[in-house]
Formats: C-alpha cells, structure tokens, sequence
C-alpha cells in the first residue's frame, strides 16, 4: 500500500501520545474557559483547573449521550456558525454540536486528511450507493444525507446507484462502470447499503468492480440478520465483484471530522495521528488490555468550539494490536453498541411508542 | 364458545387469564357483565376470596418466591387475615349500602412487572368485573403470575372465569377506546405520558379514571437519629434503604431518589460518611450488578446535574453507589438519574424539606425520626403533596391506600335508603 506524502497515519503509540497529551490538556483547559457546564462537571469530579495528566488514559471523558441533554459548547453564543444535529438510535434524541467559523472550516480539512490515505490525492469518479434525494430535499436533511454530501467532495462524475424510489438502478451502475469501470474510481455507501443495493446488483448482473475503491461507515448491526461481517463482506466482495480495495471507517457527528479507517488489509480500524482510542473497563473504567473488549473512548484534537476532544461513546470495542499493522497506532474493532439502560419503573404503559 | 368471522380487524383480544382463544371486545363485555351463577359479585364475595387466598399460597409456593421474591410480597397482601383486616374498612350500616362500582378497565405499566395484580386483586374484592390490559411485553414475574391465575382456576366458583378478565393486544386504539366507553372505572397506571395517552379515549359520562401517573420520592435521616442509632440499626438502615432503592433499578415511583440529612451540618458529614459506606458494603454483599449501558447512564444523569450547576460534587463507589452534593435542597432533581444515584443534602429541618414538596411527591422514607416530629411535619404539609412516610425498607411495600386513594372505597359505590 502506498501513501501520500502528507499521510495522516504516521506516528506510533508512544509518539502518539507524546504529541497528543498537551494539546488535549490544553483543550481541556480551553472548553473549561470556554463554557460553564463542561467546567463544572470536572469541577463536581474534583477535576481541578490547570489540572495536568500522565496519560491520554487519564483525560476525563464524556458521555457522548451528554450532547444530546446538554447544550455544551466553547464559544459564544455570537460566535455559532452552523449547529449539527444528529438523529441518535432511538430518534428521538438529538445530539446539538456547536461550530464557530474555524472549526467548520478545520472538520472538512482534517477528513480530507484522513481519508485522502486511503483515497489517492486524485478526485476519481464516484459511485454513490444512495439515492440523489437524500441531499436534493434539504428540509428532511438527515445524518444519512451530511455523510453522502461530505463525501461527494472526494470525488467527480457521481453517479447515484439508487432511483428516488430507493431501488437500485440497474442501468446507472452499468452505465457508470462502462464509462470509467476501466480506470480507478471511487465507491461510498453507508454499509447495509453498499451490501444490499451493491453487492447483491452487482453479483446478480456479474458487475466487474476490480478497479473500485470503496468506502464505507454505519456499523453492521443489519447484516446481522444476514450473517455478515466484515471477513464476509470483503470475501464476498472480492470474490463475487473483484472489489478488493475496501475500507471501513468509524466515526460520529459528535466528534465530525476525525474518522477511524480501516488499514488496507482489512479487519482493523486505525487512528489519524491527531486522535486515539482508549477502550476502557465498563466495571473500572481503566483501560483494557489488548484483546480484551470494552466501551470504546475517542480521542481527538479537533474539536475546538466543544468539548468533544474526549468523549466516551456507547459502542463496544477491541484493540487488536498497538504498532503492528498496516499502519502505526492502536488497531481495533468496533463489535455493536452497548444495550440502552432500561430500568423496570412505574413509567410507560405504552413503552416503546416515541417520546 | 364460536369464533366469529372478523367484523372489523383489530377489535379482538388474545385472552391470558382465563387463558382462552381470543374473543372480540363486545362479547368479552358481554360475558363478564352478564350475571353469573350465583348472582352477582358483593363486596367482599366470598367466591372471590376463596380464589385469591388459593392464588396467594401459589405467589408463597417457595419455588416462586424464590425466583421472584415481588411475588412474595405481594402472596402476604393476600393472605386471608390481611384481606379480612382490608374488608373490615368497608363496613357500613344504617341507610348505607356498598356496591361494587361497576366494570373496571386496568392500564398497568408494561415495566414493573406486578403492580397490576395489586390494583386488580382490590378491585375484584371490591366485587367488580375487572378487564386488564396485559402489555405483550411482560415476561418474569406477570407470566408467573398469570400461571398461578390460571391454575388456581380449577378450583375455583365459575363466576370468576367468568367475571374476570386478562387480555393482550397491541397498541391498537380501537381496543382501549371501546374498553374505555363501557367501563366505569379506569384505572391508569405508568407515568404522565400513559395517562395522556390513555386518556384520548373517552369515557362514558358517569365513568371516572384512577390515575397513577409519574411521582418522585426521597429519603430523610435524622442526623441525631443516626448518632443515637446502635451499629446494627445503623446497618439495617442501609439494608433497607437498599431494598428501597435497588429493587426496582431506583425506577419505582415510591423508590427514594434523593436523600435528606435533617440536623446539623457538621456531625451530619461523618454520618454521612458511614451511611455511605455501609451501602456500598450492602451492595457489594447483594452481588449488584450494573449493567455497563446503566453505569453509563448514571454519569450522563449525574454530570448533567452538574452541568446545570445543581451539584457541586460527584462520588462513585464503583458503578453501583454514586452520590451527588445539591447545591441547594431546592435544586432536588425529580427525574429518574439511573440506579444507585443520590443526590445529597443537608437541612436544619424537616419544616426545610416541606418547602420544597410538590404535589407530584409520594414517598418520604425515614430513618431516626420519632413518631411525633413526622406527624408535626406531616400535618403543617397539609395534604400539598407526600402521599405516605414510611420506615426505610417500606418504600416498596404496596398498600390498599395509594397515592392518596383509598383503592377498596375507590373501587366500591355507596346506595342510600333512607325510607
């Protein structure tokens, strides 16, 4: 595998952290002066100010959840550009992530970074394994519709692989690979997607996908029920379509800009050097060992006008290996989402309709 | 009994006890108001007695109250000298006679698994043709109730197959809308939004609803109370207050969520202290477990108390005891923060806390108090809110009086002749 010059995927653990701590320190002091809230909750945990840190591990995190109840920002209010929302699982929540000026403009830069490793410095032509209408109809602009328009950035010539309908246009597939099938060029899709409306067109119709390079993020929770995995979706592409460049990326709109791709040999997630993951003990909250799953952290200094630099997400995780892989850093996997807290109270007769 | 051609889709209900193909509602409303042999229920009938006191010694079975010890409780509720004292509150005499109120239409939650038998054992007492809705989520501890129903059916007076009904069906508003036209009484349970919900079906004009709806409660430790109180009362105040708290993931309404120390600041921090410890060895010894997405709750619940400045200091004790200093009693969440978290504070004195009472309040458990400084500070609340102060370790037990109704009076009417 080649990488460009400029590749963000360059420092070992040890480098890592030596970089990473005192920028997070700062910008755990920075959110504190920034904003009253996220300066008293490590007030309350009897965090002091100008605290200093032996370790990324040691870096107070927060709930992602805390996003969606909280209004937790780092500039005033006079100074909010754009405010992101994301639909959580459930709906029903929605996490608020404050941007001024500079951090809308540093999120676009630091995943063009990213993802320009695994992509080429290049624009190619790009297959998109979506539908037009989720960017064409702003008034239900969703999560879904942000990561296919952030996307379409890196690349030219779209071709959208799905009708307005949702159903795979046959015709657009075929008619995008012969007209740049022969060359490299690009894939995206959210991953039940790239599955069900690539993978199953493309092995019925016997499509030659050799040339592609695919990208894609959403977890496998809905391939579950169609025993796919990671192992089995690149087997299957490679074997089926002869797609065999593919790499999986990890990331959330609470922390938008710092993505986690998976090295080109596949099955493992590596961190840009301006993040890190931690995956901590749910029981003591220390860090696990490597090979033992937990609740994943992300660790990231881009995130300038909120306190998102350390966040504790609700997936499960594993660290498969620390500087032993494609590239340097921790590898790991994500393995599903912890299961929502459900307490057994006097509430809800109607449990399960939306709030 | 035919099954009839489907009229209209969705109007018919699975039967659960007796357990039964499924009928539609119009002839379900029919049977159980039809008069059965032997007349029609009184107020106290006897053949509704004999099948709860058969019901209750199936609950006491130690195999059930093993698995599910709520069962337990609630097989002492019923016991025959327990509904003998509860019937006895019901007498009357001279030119007032009791009836039964009529069809009584239950909604329980779908999340505490039990709270429903409660309301429909009353009700039956009462001698009311009961219908209850059954969310089709219930598992544990309401299938295992709804097997003892089922088998203590053999023996029992054909009027209750008959007159008393468990039913499950979707969340399909047809049903609720014509069990809410023909009933005369419907009692809720499940929180604000439940009501709500339930409540978009109308009721018949003379019919009335019970409610239940969502309820905070607290605890109060009288900081000379614990100073005078022996090491053994001491620890089985924290026992206590952890069956309270734990049993049902601090979620029950009546669950404390907030606790109070009454006295002086001072010698209320080394009390404090023990009492802390002392739970967290109580816990440990229980073998609770918090599930990691609950662990993960708590920190979302408790830093967000922080983030709005309502408390100025987070402790963890492992994921299972977390403590919350309030800035001010006034600041008291009211909101469930996830189990084992309490917020603290302390106040000079029981008159602090009835300032800040609510008519949303139910529960105040106690420890360290005498009889006369609660009834004081019970009466000066005049009724605005608390509906019952009860020892530690009493939170959960259910009584015939609830939230301010006395249930069996609720689920009976009153005829006078005055001739």
């Amino acid at each position: 595998m080649t990488t460009t010059a400029e590749s963000v995927f360059g420092l070992s653990q040890a480098e890592r952290e030596a970089a990473l701590l005192p920028v997070l320190t700062e910008l755990t002091e920075h959110h504190r002066t920034g904003g009253e809230p996220y300066d008293r909750i490590l007030s309350s945990l009897g965090i002091p100010r100008g605290a200093s840190f032996d370790s990324v591990e040691q870096l107070p995190w927060l709930p992602v959840r805390m996003f969606k109840h909280h209004v937790l920002k780092s500039v005033p209010d006079d100074e909010v550009f754009k405010v992101l929302t994301s639909s959580g699982t459930t709906g029903a929540e929605v996490s608020r992530i404050y941007l001024d000026k500079e951090a809308a403009a540093d999120q676009p830069r630091y995943l063009g970074k990213t993802l320009r490793t695994v992509l080429g410095d290049q624009r190619l032509p790009m297959l998109m394994v979506d539908t037009i209408g989720i960017i064409k109809n702003r008034r239900s602009f969703s999560a879904r519709g942000a990561g296919v328009l952030g996307m379409a950035n890196f690349g030219r010539k779209h071709v959208y692989a799905l009708d307005e309908n949702d159903r795979p246009d046959v015709e657009a597939i075929k008619g995008f690979l012969a007209n740049h099938g022969n060359e490299p060029f690009l894939i995206f899709g959210f991953t039940f997607m790239v599955w069900q409306y690539l993978y199953e067109v493309a092995r019925e119709h016997e499509l030659d996908l050799s040339n592609g390079i695919l990208i894609h993020s959403g977890g496998w929770k809905k391939l579950i029920d169609r025993a796919v995995d990671n192992a089995e979706f690149r087997r299957a592409f490679a074997a089926d379509t002869g797609l065999t460049r593919i790499h999986n990326y990890y990331g959330m709109v609470e922390q938008l800009g710092t993505v986690f791709v998976e090295g080109p040999s596949g099955n493992s997630l590596y961190c840009p050097d301006f993040a890190d993951v931690v995956i901590r003990d749910p029981e003591t909250w220390r860090e696990q060992p490597v090979g033992v799953p937990g609740v994943i952290e992300v660790v990231s200094t881009v995130p300038r006008s909120y306190p998102g630099h350390v966040l504790l997400t609700e997936d499960l995780g594993v660290v498969h290996g620390i500087d032993d892989g494609d590239w340097p850093g921790k590898r790991f996997s994500v393995l599903g989402r912890l299961p929502r807290a459900e307490a057994r109270g006097c509430s809800d007769t109607f449990s399960g309709s939306p709030a | 009994m035919f099954r009839h051609v489907q009229r209209e889709p969705g109007v018919s209900v699975e039967q659960r006890f007796p357990a039964g193909p499924a009928v539609e509602v119009d002839a379900l409303l029919a049977e159980i108001t039809a008069e059965p042999e032997g007349g029609y229920l009184s107020v106290g009938d006897e053949r509704v007695v004999q099948f709860l006191v058969k019901f209750a010694r199936k609950l006491l079975a130690p195999a059930t109250a093993r698995r599910y010890p709520e069962l337990a409780s609630l097989g002492f509720f019923l016991r025959k000298g327990e509904i003998a004292k509860a019937l006895s509150t019901l007498e009357t005499s001279g030119d007032q006679l009791r009836f039964p109120r009529g069809v009584v239409f239950h909604v329980p939650p779908a999340n505490v698994d039990t709270i429903f038998v409660y309301s429909w054992a009353l009700s039956a007492l009462a001698g009311n043709p009961n219908v209850v809705r059954i969310s089709p989520r219930s598992q544990g501890a309401a299938q295992a109730v709804i097997e003892a129903l089922n088998e203590s059916l053999a023996e029992a007076h054909p009027a209750i197959a008959q007159t008393q009904r468990m039913i499950t069906y979707g969340r399909d508003e047809a049903v609720t809308s014509a069990l809410s036209a023909a009933c005369d009484l419907r009692v809720i349970w499940g929180g604000d939004r439940s009501v709500a919900e339930v409540r978009k079906s109308a009721l018949a004009p003379h019919a009335r609803d019970l409610t239940f709806p969502d309820r905070a409660s607290f605890a109060a430790v009288s900081v000379a109370g614990w100073e005078a109180a022996t090491p053994e009362q001491r620890r089985d105040a924290a026992i206590g207050f952890y069956n309270d708290s734990y049993w049902f993931d601090q979620a029950a309404c009546s669950s404390p969520r907030t606790l109070f120390w009454v006295g002086d600041d001072e010698r209320a921090k080394p009390a404090r202290e023990e009492f802390r410890t002392l739970l967290a060895e109580v816990v440990a010894s229980k073998q609770f477990v918090v599930e990691p997405a609950m662990a993960v709750q708590k920190r979302v619940s408790a830093y967000g108390v922080a983030a709005e400045g309502h408390a100025t200091e987070i402790r963890f004790e492992g994921n299972a005891v977390a403590t919350l200093e309030l800035v001010e009693a006034a600041d008291v969440p009211r909101e469930w923060l996830g189990v084992g978290t309490f917020p603290q504070a302390t106040i000079s004195d029981l008159a602090e806390f009835g300032r800040i009472v609510q008519r949303k309040d139910q529960t105040l458990s106690v420890f360290g108090f005498d009889r006369d400084e609660v009834m004081t500070f019970t009466r000066r609340l005049a009724g605005r809110g608390i509906d019952r102060v009860v020892p530690f370790g009493s939170a959960l037990s259910f009584a015939a009086v609830w939230d301010g109704y006395d249930l069996l009076s609720e689920f009976s009417r009153i005829t006078t002749v005055t001739v």
